[in-house]
């Protein structure tokens, strides 16, 4: 490795991470991030996507106001990545209008800017109208519009336009120790590359930990004591739309759940419980499932008769307020310089914050850097577009042109915007890698093969954020084997390799089927089992396969 | 319009046609229903009898070794019910069993004799079959197309997996990694693989080609030619003895298919076991619905047995829902060959296991109730694993003659009998022993129903 | 903003993003298609994939796993959705029976209101046929030439003519179908001799309209729901108690509606009318009465809209019928439930998709060395006598009604 010597080193290749990165490589900062994992593989790999205007912090107007600026940026900055989520909140009883109507003028302050309307009430009819599922006595209804991002592109994105702006990239690198001199000045950080096996060192005066519900284990290993409140909160989903919009309503314990159609599939969350559990460990509990089922079920009597394809379970790394629930935690973060309190000099960490916030986050840790190390530049990552923004795109003159459908065109672009033009040239020279791999979502080979080269995943969970392979009803049963052949060939990996990387992708896919196991998934067990095991008799492979953190203590 | 018939079967894979073919051949007027094929389609053509016991990584050697383990070790398989017929003794058991299965696989071999699905193999070795991800399992059955000769006996054999552009079921060159490593780790021939692509191109592309299309394609004149062209030259390359095809070689004349390939290349030829929906899954599924159309049998499509009527004994009558009408069918005796939860027989949610047309208890591999059981809780955490996922193995428990049990062990009805994916007690993916409990299952609860019909009459 | 503006806001927001709110009856085929396990057994057995490949038509599986998954990309799947002859072949061999034409409609539908432009040009003359006249073939201008095309028909099929009529509470409405009643009048004149034969109290409707599949299968559901609340109206004011019909697109069709919109009576194909109220005696001792005809060699054809809409059975009922009827010998194709490729308005706009599924009947049918082959549905039979004609086949096709009718003794 030949640069060793940074100016800033990013810890964490989330939200916040990939956002802090790519604000200090086009301010000019000499950036390193390192991820333990895969971009977004933690904490904004389990959310919604909802960049949300801070309908729920009604009582924290300042965070609500950044909020919906926020949103604004991202509409400019990511236009190609978010969509919008018109939310009706059914009510069976007007005293669910009542208690929370404070909200309606908070969330109306700042709608304006956002281009939503104020919070509007329907008539049951017309409630009816746009969803027909809703329970027969639902006697009216609140309309409201948020908007979504798609968490994984908006991580990949930051990280590639670091990159674009000279930044280092490098994923499966965990750190496991800091160089600290005797004045407890930062002078390194060392870590271990899981790739290769090695370890490696690099310089750097300013580390910023952005690992959220790790922060206070990097925190630790540079001698610090970092206060922070994790909590756990679960997702059930629902194969492709099964509501016209979404649908928020009252749980048993008074949190507002939702339901909302997300892409091709509908998304029901979320929960909230203090853990202090290993977070790699955490699946959802049959618990958590009910609780989000049986609170919908209050407004659409039917659900249970939708699909349920999988769970997911995220740790929050909130700011550590106690003796408070969770729902009443500031949705606000903390920056916590060590150096200004007689800690490590240089290390500054992160506590809570929202996806919404990644930017904002990035933008007062970069101005701390930057002024500490007497750079003039200021921020413009609120104003310079993502990439793959750039142009407007003809799919049906493209499906003409290339001889591709144009299902898997728009798909394609709602994940890489413009940038699809690179991976459909791939196609000019190799027109047999137009043959889709992901028949749910669909995924054609070019793309996987561009992204293995440009976007370095290394497995095939790797592959699944970038391009969605896998998380389509049959979650990954028919293009496990045919995407792992591709990885390995790109990759240039072995025999056993192969089937290392099968078993490792069926292993993470059933973490989160496992949970929710019922219905229509006990067919799509059964087959994935016939096809994996029986025919392909992986069961009895004596392949070296890592137990992961989740399954131990079978 | 309403129906008759001696003997009804419910579900239309091997198990059922299976069943409905010997009660046909015996003299039964037999009707069978199907709502939609399954995991006989999807299956791989090959016929597994029995591979391995759960957590156990060395496989059979043979179907009779296999079969002894499951005795010693699941007296409630279903391969172990037929040994507790009533003429059968404890100390004749294993035999019974024996050679029940083996009568079971020599009707299954002789039936198939002719068909697009003929097979080839012996009850008394399972042999290694290749799969298109490079692994080989056991199994005791293959179609003619499936057989890789002596690929692993000679010491000069050179392997080659030949792949086809375009279509991503299969991938040459993960699959020749896979198996080398797996021949070196062993020690045993073939000692050289190779990896080619060849085109075959039905409508004139070179990519999105389904494993159907080629084999529709194969089918026809000039074909077979036209891939000895391409496929001759690889041959050459790299000596190959022997060619691993995806399992493509036709519909209707893969096994003629074969031979002319291997003659116009110089080398054995063969298909490796592909995943759903191969087409020898389709051959097969065709297959035993010819033979049980020859046999009399009659089959109604697109019909799915909802509701029943009852004596206190038995089953009068099986109400039949097809797409627009439905239908009332009386029989003397009806075997339920509903599959799990692939064929909708099995169903559940997070309450509890169902059997989805009498609403027969459904019970666990060992014999608990299933109808209370959250279903992740009868899961492995992991995915993939020789012990399997204990949920794969609950359906209904039987007593000694196929017939359905109720909570006091007493047969659901006189006249109702099961096969087939439906039964509880086995882990067809994990032991490698699907299809050939569907066979001895569906061939011994039509041997049991004519003997039941046959008493009935007697008193009558 | 009052309730009715906000009503009316929300309405636009959805359409702005491409979402029609799923109507009650289809969140039912939303359900089935949720079931959907990706097998593929489907697209092996999808007769266009197997006649232009899995690239041009990439077949039901990537409808119900991948096209009908999101409704605001719906229009995407503009150049897959129309390929569908909706044979019902896919939801048959399917596991769990998902419910692929269904989808089909909706997202045809969908893509009919929110991309117009997309949608077939050859659709939009139908419509217009179907706005003006309600009917699905432009009707003829002049009765007088109509009646003069159909009595051509009669004296060279050798049908007497039996008068329409119409009366209230009549036992059974006879409803002939677009296709009978403008274009292949002799299945109309048929179905009238035979019920006339067996003294069945029936009535014609006043005014014939279509039963709307074919605005149904063009995503056009406002046409659609205004044609079955039209005939509801009709049938309801002429107090029948059963329909039958002689085309397998309208028994399925207007049994679904029977059903959605509560009709109260049941709606049969005239092969079920025969085989279950008239009964296989009478129609055997009927036939044997009738002079002779002279023998011919026929195979059958199964329209998918009976056998995998409807029941298979209905088939079978044919089969007995023939089996009754003197002089008649049948040899079964090994395609004889093969989609003839006239369905799903596929030959409108891809004519060459539906020529190419259409191939693997006709080979078949030459090796049953079969004169004449008899299918028990208008379209087919112009799909499949059209095909042979242009494949310069001689065998004829005949309409099954047609052929019974002309075997039964004149008084």
């Amino acid at each position: 490795m030949t640069d060793t010597q940074f100016d800033v080193v990013v810890i964490g290749g989330g939200s916040t991470g990939t956002a802090v990165a790519r604000d200090c490589a086009m301010r000019g900062l000499r950036t390193l991030l390192l991820e333990r994992d895969d971009i977004a593989s933690a904490t904004v790999g389990t959310c919604a996507g909802m960049i949300s205007s801070g309908l729920k912090y009604s009582d924290e107007p300042d965070i609500m106001a950044m909020c919906s600026k926020e949103v604004v940026h991202f509409s400019h900055i990511a236009r190609h990545i978010i969509s919008k989520n018109p939310i009706i909140a059914p009510l069976l009883d007007l005293s669910d209008a009542a208690s929370d109507s404070s909200y309606v003028d908070s969330y109306s302050a700042h709608a304006e800017e956002r281009a939503v309307p104020s919070m509007l009430f329907l008539t049951p009819e017309a409630s009816r109208e746009i969803e027909p599922m809703l329970h027969p006595d639902v006697i009216a209804s609140v309309y409201y519009e948020e908007f979504f991002i798609d968490p994984f592109r908006l991580c990949m994105l930051q990280a590639l336009d670091a990159i674009k702006h000279g930044a280092k990239i490098r994923t499966y690198c965990e750190v496991i120790d800091f160089a600290i001199n005797h004045n407890k000045e930062l002078e390194g950080v060392v870590f271990y590359n899981r790739v290769s096996g090695c370890t490696e060192k690099v310089r750097t005066k300013f580390v910023i930990n952005a690992t959220g519900p790790w922060a206070h284990k990097v925190a630790s290993a540079a001698g610090e004591k970092l206060d922070i409140r994790l909590n756990k909160g679960a997702h059930v989903i629902l194969d492709r739309r099964v509501v016209n919009v979404g649908v928020t309503v009252k749980a048993i314990d008074g949190r507002w759940v939702y339901l909302f159609p997300h892409e091709n599939t509908t998304l029901l969350g979320t929960t909230a419980l203090d853990t202090w559990e290993d977070p790699d460990s955490l699946v959802a509990s049959f618990d958590e499932i009910e609780y989000l089922l049986q609170s919908i079920e209050t407004v659409l009597p039917s659900i249970r008769e939708a699909r349920i394809i999988r769970t997911m379970e995220g740790v929050r790394p909130l700011v550590p307020e106690w003796k408070k629930p969770e729902g009443m935690v500031t949705r606000g973060y903390q920056v916590i310089d060590h150096g200004a309190n007689d800690g490590t000099k240089g290390l500054i960490s992160f506590t809570g914050g929202k996806l919404v916030m990644c930017r904002h986050m990035a933008e007062t840790v970069t101005d701390i850097v930057c002024k500490k190390l007497g750079k003039t530049a200021t921020c413009t990552t609120h104003e310079r577009p993502l990439p793959g923004n750039e142009v407007d795109i003809d799919i049906v003159g493209l499906s003409r042109e290339y001889g591709i459908a144009l299902h898997a065109l728009e798909r394609m672009r709602a994940r890489r915007g413009a940038d699809m033009m690179k991976v459909l040239e791939l196609t000019r020279e190799h027109p047999e890698w137009k043959t889709t791999v992901c028949t749910c979502e669909p995924v054609i080979e070019a793309e996987v093969r561009y992204t293995i080269r440009e976007e370095y995943p290394q497995t095939l969970n790797d592959l699944r954020r970038r391009l969605r392979l896998g998380t389509g009803p049959c979650q990954g049963t028919s293009c496990t084997y045919k995407a792992a052949a591709i990885l390995c060939e790109e990759l240039n990996l072995g025999g056993d390799d192969f089937l290392v990387d099968i078993l490792d992708f069926r292993a993470e896919r059933w973490k989160g089927i496992r949970q929710s196991l019922r219905g229509e998934q006990l067919a799509q067990d059964e087959l994935t089992q016939g096809m994996y095991a029986c025919v392909g008799n992986l069961d009895q492979s004596d392949v070296d396969y890592d137990v992961k953190p989740w399954e131990e203590g079978c | 319009m309403n129906l008759k018939a001696d003997l009804l079967v419910i579900g239309g894979g091997m198990a059922g046609l299976v069943a409905g073919t010997v009660a046909s051949e015996s003299g039964l007027t037999t009707l069978l229903l199907r709502k939609g094929q399954s995991a006989t389609a999807n299956s791989s053509g090959a016929i597994d009898v029995i591979g391995y016991v759960p957590d156990v990584l060395e496989p059979f050697s043979s179907p009779e070794e296999g079969l002894l383990a499951i005795v010693a070790l699941y007296p409630l398989h279903p391969y172990a019910i037929v040994g507790y017929g009533d003429d059968v003794t404890s100390e004749e058991t294993s035999a019974a069993i024996i050679g029940r299965v083996r009568e079971a696989i020599m009707w299954l071999k002789e039936h198939l004799g002719g068909t697009i699905a003929s097979v080839t193999g012996e009850f008394d070795t399972n042999m290694h079959l290749i799969t298109i991800i490079g692994t080989t399992k056991p199994t005791c059955l293959a179609q003619m197309t499936m057989c890789p000769g002596d690929l692993e006996d000679r010491e000069d054999s050179v392997l080659l997996f030949a792949g086809i552009t375009g279509c991503s079921e299969f991938n040459p060159s993960a699959a020749a990694k896979t198996y080398i490593e797996d021949r070196m780790a062993l020690d045993g021939p073939p000692h050289k693989v190779g990896h080619c692509m060849f085109q075959v191109t039905p409508f004139g592309k070179s990519f999105n080609i389904s494993s159907i299309e080629i084999a529709r394609h194969l089918d026809r004149e000039g074909s077979i030619e036209a891939l000895a062209e391409q496929l001759k030259v690889q041959v050459k390359r790299i000596g190959a003895t022997h060619v691993a095809l995806p399992p493509v070689l036709g519909i209707r004349n893969a096994i003629a298919n074969k031979s002319k390939l291997e003659k116009l290349i110089g080398a054995t030829v063969f298909e490796l076991l592909g995943f759903p929906p191969s087409v020898p899954g389709l051959r097969l599924q065709q297959a035993l619905e010819g033979v049980f159309i020859k046999a009399g049998g009659k089959m109604l499509v697109g019909h799915e047995a909802i509701s029943h009527v009852r004596t206190k004994q038995r089953v009068a009558a099986v109400i039949a829902r097809g797409p627009l009408r439905e239908i009332r069918v009386d029989a003397k005796a009806i075997i339920l060959a509903t599959g799990k939860y692939i064929g909708g027989g099995i169903a559940g949610d997070e309450k509890g296991l169902r059997e989805t047309v009498f609403d027969i208890m459904t019970v666990t591999d060992d014999y608990h109730s299933s109808r209370d059981i959250v279903p992740s809780r009868s899961t492995n955490r992991l995915s993939i694993n020789p012990t399997g996922q204990p949920i794969q193995a609950c359906g209904v428990g039987i007593d000694s003659q196929f017939r359905p049990v109720r909570e006091d062990g007493l047969e659901w009805a006189e006249n109702l009998f099961a096969a087939g994916a439906v039964l509880a007690g086995y882990n067809y993916s994990v032991e490698k022993s699907g299809l050939g409990v569907a066979l001895t299952s569906g061939y011994s609860a039509a041997k049991n129903a004519i003997d039941f019909l046959r008493e009935v009459k007697q008193v009558e | 903003m009052n309730e009715d503006e906000a009503y009316e806001y929300v309405k636009n927001t959805l359409r702005k993003e491409k979402i029609t709110p799923f109507r009650p009856d289809e969140i039912e085929i939303v359900k089935s298609v949720s079931s959907c396990i990706n097998c593929g057994l489907c697209t092996n057995h999808c007769p266009v994939v197997a006649a232009v490949g899995v690239d041009r038509f990439s077949g039901p599986r990537s409808i119900a796993v991948e096209l009908s998954r999101s409704p605001p990309e719906y229009w995407s799947a503009a150049d897959k959705v129309y390929l569908c002859t909706e044979c019902g072949t896919c939801r048959e061999v399917c596991p769990k029976n998902v419910d692929i034409p269904e989808i089909v409609n909706m997202i045809r539908a969908r893509i009919f209101e929110h991309r117009p432009d997309l949608v077939p040009k050859a659709f939009m003359s139908v419509r217009e046929i179907i706005a003006e006249h309600s009917l699905a073939f432009e009707p003829w201008a002049n009765r007088e030439e109509k009646e003069e095309s159909r009595d051509m028909r009669l004296e060279h099929l050798g049908l007497p003519h039996v008068p329409d009529r119409t009366e209230e509470n009549a036992d059974v409405l006879f409803f002939p179908g677009c296709q009978a009643e403008e274009r292949a009048q002799e299945v109309r004149e048929a179905a009238k001799v035979i019920l006339d034969f067996f003294d069945v109290d029936f009535t014609l409707l006043n005014e014939f309209s279509c039963c709307s599949l074919p605005s149904h299968l063009m995503g056009d559901e406002v046409t659609a729901r205004a044609l079955a609340e039209k005939l509801k109206q009709k049938i309801k004011r002429l107090g029948v108690k059963k329909v039958v019909t002689t085309c397998a697109g309208c028994t399925s069709n207007l049994a679904n509606l029977a059903e959605r919109d509560g009709w109260g009576i049941p709606v049969y194909h005239m092969l079920e009318f025969l085989a279950e109220e008239i009964g296989y005696k009478a129609i055997s001792r009927a036939l044997r009465k009738a002079r002779t005809f002279e023998a011919v060699h026929v195979s059958v054809h199964d329209p998918c809209h009976l056998i995998r809409y409807t029941s298979r059975q209905i088939m079978d009922y044919a089969s007995e019928i023939l089996a009754v009827i003197p002089g008649v010998k049948v040899t079964t194709s090994e395609a004889h439930d093969s989609c003839c490729g006239g369905g799903g308005m596929v030959s409108y706009h891809s004519d060459d998709v539906a020529n190419a599924v259409v191939q693997e009947n006709l080979i078949a049918l030459a090796a049953t060395g079969a004169e004449r082959l008899v299918t028990p549905c208008p379209l087919c039979t112009a799909q499949l006598e059209n095909s042979l004609f242009k494949n310069g086949s001689p065998i004829e096709v005949e309409d099954l009604t047609v052929f019974i009718a002309r075997r039964l003794p004149k008084e």
